[in-house]
């Protein structure tokens, strides 16, 4: 059953990471876009991202409640420590839920229009940056973990684990992730017209990517980041980075051939090769803290409380994931044959 | 202000806003789905006006809801990392099906919002209830993980650790049912006569009479049957009280000394130091019937706890005091609003759309008080007779300046969506209908 909770973990990580990813992506591009283009931008995001745009960000919840139920000292970790960065991701996630339900719910549309936009636009950025920091932290090797506050001081706890050049960069290169998936979302919902607007925001987007992804190995490497010199030791990891690499080309062609499906198909396959390689790296050791390591498999639940989570995940499993699949097949999110 | 008091009033602060949100998602739905049937039945064009409109409403609250709601799932984890560590496990399964509910919910709201004209009419009415139903239900479920801090099962607790965790007997808590069912008629009562009462005052201010009377009927009725309804769930919640957390029951009733066939206090003004209730009107034997359903039973006093263990008496007193007050007079309003379909004339009278106009707030101070005396009477406990709040909260530093943030931005939201309802209104004043 542990492996069930695990899988379900996983399953939320990746849908939140490559949906909520699109959706604060969405804000990013509108924020590096033309006046023009902006609107367009906007119009689109809000007619593909609309329907499912709650749903999307529901995964996190998942996430957490699977982590506090399941794993509750490695959860633990993450909120004591990492308590300033996930407040900021809230104090994101909040302002952009309510600048977006703003935007489309207003009554009139008058100039309250352009402060909603700049607070959905700023939060997409910050969000995904603060996220990217608090995975950072994990590995960064800089998290203290200790029983002895008296000890340290509060920005060697509290401060120097989420900001450091590590976590930055993971940060950045998270809400470079979240731009092309938005980008390469947007190419199969543009018109011919707009299409080559998205075409060359995707390749954009691909090369910030891969040299930010450059910028953090090395940055890692030249530190002696643990995570980082292990990462690219562990040949399986490094296959999946690869592999990730290579799925490039396709995709090229796939975009040139305005193969829509296909083309979403590879980014999020891209992605989610990436995230792999790094959560399989240690695993089941998910935080590298410079005194000690955690180990998830090892904080789980005693066994009866894994089963009624395994149990409970099953069932509502059940219950959302076609509900989800036909929400995004009737408002033509995916499409199960290319047509 | 120390660290444990700045984490208590950052989770009072956004609790208090989260439920105002949670119980209009949960709430308003239904209005909207009654509106919403009428239109396909009558095809009347100002149902439909009007279910589109509450269906705006319902998108603002469900979407302010959810991402306080996120912060909260947080927060508790932020705010109470000990607390999380060892009953996390214990209360998962609530959380967790609240989780799959609020889900539901999510996907039907994206059928419903985005459905029209696109999806068959029928389909699309019923992608509203399942909205509905899945907010209730996933505010019953949530429901069960509070009423677990006030009567933690299914587990034993041996030397300060948790062992043999059962997550079904701890789901299935005693307090659960109680609880969720005086929660679940509060947030239709405050949402029924808060609604009803912005749209008595759009009558009282004669703008588009015909549309604001429909609007008013549909949120009132379901307003006014969970009112009524109201003090039979908030009898077996005493009762309940009365045997579970006596020392709650007794520091709502500012009751200081154990006695037989104790009196029960309405009003009055605490004295903590001399432990009196002066200014007080007291009904005999009244809290030993509501207690025990019997006139001459004993009811504990504060007395009988050790003084540590009391939580503070004032603030339960009165807030106790202002729900079973407000509850009672928007019962009499309930009978009001059933008495006035019999006599038509009512309805042309101005003072009685001036009056549900002023009673709009009132449902909403009810509730967030009686949640004040849930909390606030459990203290000094997080888990009752478990685990003291003092030994939960987080040992990170500097909690008070996190208050601020919260305080900062829950106010600036909430003045947002206030302004935001406010134009909401206004666009239906507007003559035209389309």
């Amino acid at each position: 059953m542990l492996y069930v909770v695990l899988f379900f973990l996983m399953v939320s990580l990746l849908l939140y990471v490559i949906l909520a990813g699109a959706d604060f992506g969405a804000g990013i591009v509108e924020l590096f876009s033309t006046k023009k283009n902006q609107q367009l931008t906007k119009k689109t995001i809000y007619r593909v991202m609309g329907p499912v745009w709650e749903a999307n960000h529901i995964w996190i919840i998942i996430l957490v409640v699977i982590l506090w139920v399941g794993f509750p000292k490695f959860y633990n970790v993450l909120v004591v420590y990492l308590h300033i960065p996930l407040t900021l991701v809230l104090l994101g996630i909040t302002m952009r839920g309510v600048a977006f339900v703003f935007r489309h719910y207003d009554a009139f549309k008058d100039r309250s229009q352009i402060l909603y936009d700049w607070m959905f636009r700023i939060s997409s950025l910050i969000t995904p940056i603060f996220l990217g920091m608090t995975a950072g932290a994990m590995f960064s090797g800089e998290l203290i973990i200790t029983e002895d506050y008296e000890n340290y001081s509060f920005v060697e706890l509290f401060i120097n684990p989420w900001f450091n050049g590590f976590s930055i960069l993971v940060g950045v290169f998270f809400a470079a992730l979240c731009t092309f998936l938005t980008s390469i979302l947007l190419i199969g919902e543009s018109t011919a017209t707009n299409r080559s607007v998205y075409v060359v925001k995707s390749e954009k987007a691909t090369v910030a990517v891969v040299f930010i992804g450059f910028i953090l190995i090395c940055y890692g490497f030249y530190h002696e980041v643990a995570f980082v010199t292990d990462f690219i030791k562990n040949p399986i990891t490094l296959g999946l980075v690869v592999l990730s690499a290579i799925l490039i080309f396709p995709l090229l062609k796939s975009i040139k051939k305005a193969k829509k499906v296909r083309t979403r198909f590879l980014a999020g396959l891209q992605v989610v090769l990436i995230l792999v390689a790094a959560f399989v790296t240690h695993f089941p050791v998910l935080i590298m803290a410079s005194n000690t390591q955690v180990d998830l498999l090892a904080s789980a639940s005693p066994d009866k409380v894994i089963q009624v989570l395994g149990i409970s995940l099953i069932i509502g499993g059940a219950v959302i994931l076609p509900g989800l699949f036909h929400l995004m097949k009737s408002f033509k999110m995916i499409k199960v044959f290319e047509g | 202000m120390d660290n444990l008091d700045a984490a208590r009033l950052q989770m009072a602060f956004t609790l208090i806003f989260h439920i105002v949100f949670a119980c209009i998602g949960m709430v308003m739905p239904f209005f909207m789905i009654v509106a919403h049937k009428k239109w396909l039945n009558t095809r009347d064009l100002v149902y439909l006006k009007l279910t589109k409109s509450w269906q705006k409403g319902v998108a603002i609250f469900f979407v302010v809801g959810a991402v306080s709601g996120t912060a909260l799932s947080f927060e508790l984890g932020l705010l109470w990392p000990e607390f999380m560590e060892h009953a996390g496990p214990i209360i998962g399964m609530p959380f967790s099906l609240e989780g799959a509910a609020f889900f539901v919910e999510a996907i039907a709201l994206g059928f419903y919002l985005y459905g029209w004209d696109k999806i068959p009419e029928k389909f699309h009415w019923f992608t509203g209830i399942i909205v509905g139903v899945s907010g209730v239900a996933s505010g019953i479920l949530v429901v069960s993980a509070n009423a677990w801090m006030n009567a933690p099962t299914g587990f034993d607790y041996i030397n300060g650790e948790f062992f043999n965790i059962d997550p079904v007997k701890a789901f299935l808590n005693p307090a659960w049912f109680t609880q969720a069912l005086h929660m679940t008629l509060a947030a239709f009562t405050a949402t029924g006569f808060a609604v009803a009462g912005i749209h008595a005052y759009q009558i009282f201010r004669r703008r588009h009479i015909v549309l604001h009377k429909k609007a008013f009927k549909i949120a009132i009725t379901f307003g006014a049957v969970a009112a009524i309804l109201q003090p039979i769930s908030g009898d077996l919640s005493a009762k309940d009280i009365a045997e579970r957390q006596p020392v709650k029951l007794a520091a709502m009733e500012a009751h200081y000394h154990t006695q037989k066939g104790a009196p029960l206090y309405i009003g009055g003004i605490v004295n903590n130091e001399k432990q009196e209730v002066t200014h007080k009107i007291e009904i005999p034997k009244a809290l030993s019937f509501l207690a025990f359903g019997d006139f001459d039973a004993e009811v504990k006093g504060l007395n009988d706890f050790p003084e540590d263990e009391h939580p503070n008496v004032a603030i339960v007193h009165y807030a106790f005091q202002i729900m079973v007050g407000i509850g009672t007079l928007l019962l009499l309003a309930g009978l009001l609003f059933f008495t006035s379909l019999f006599k038509k004339s009512w309805w042309k009278s101005r003072k009685f759309w001036l009056l549900f106009a002023l009673l709009a707030p009132l449902g909403f101070v009810a509730l967030e008080a009686g949640w004040i005396v849930t909390e606030v009477g459990r203290q000094p406990w997080i888990i009752h007779k478990i685990m003291k709040t003092k030994d939960a909260v987080t040992p990170m530093p500097g909690m008070i300046y996190s208050f601020h943030l919260y305080v900062g931005l829950y106010t600036i939201l909430t003045i947002a969506v206030t302004w935001l309802m406010g134009r909401q209104i206004k666009s239906l004043n507007h003559p035209n209908l389309s």
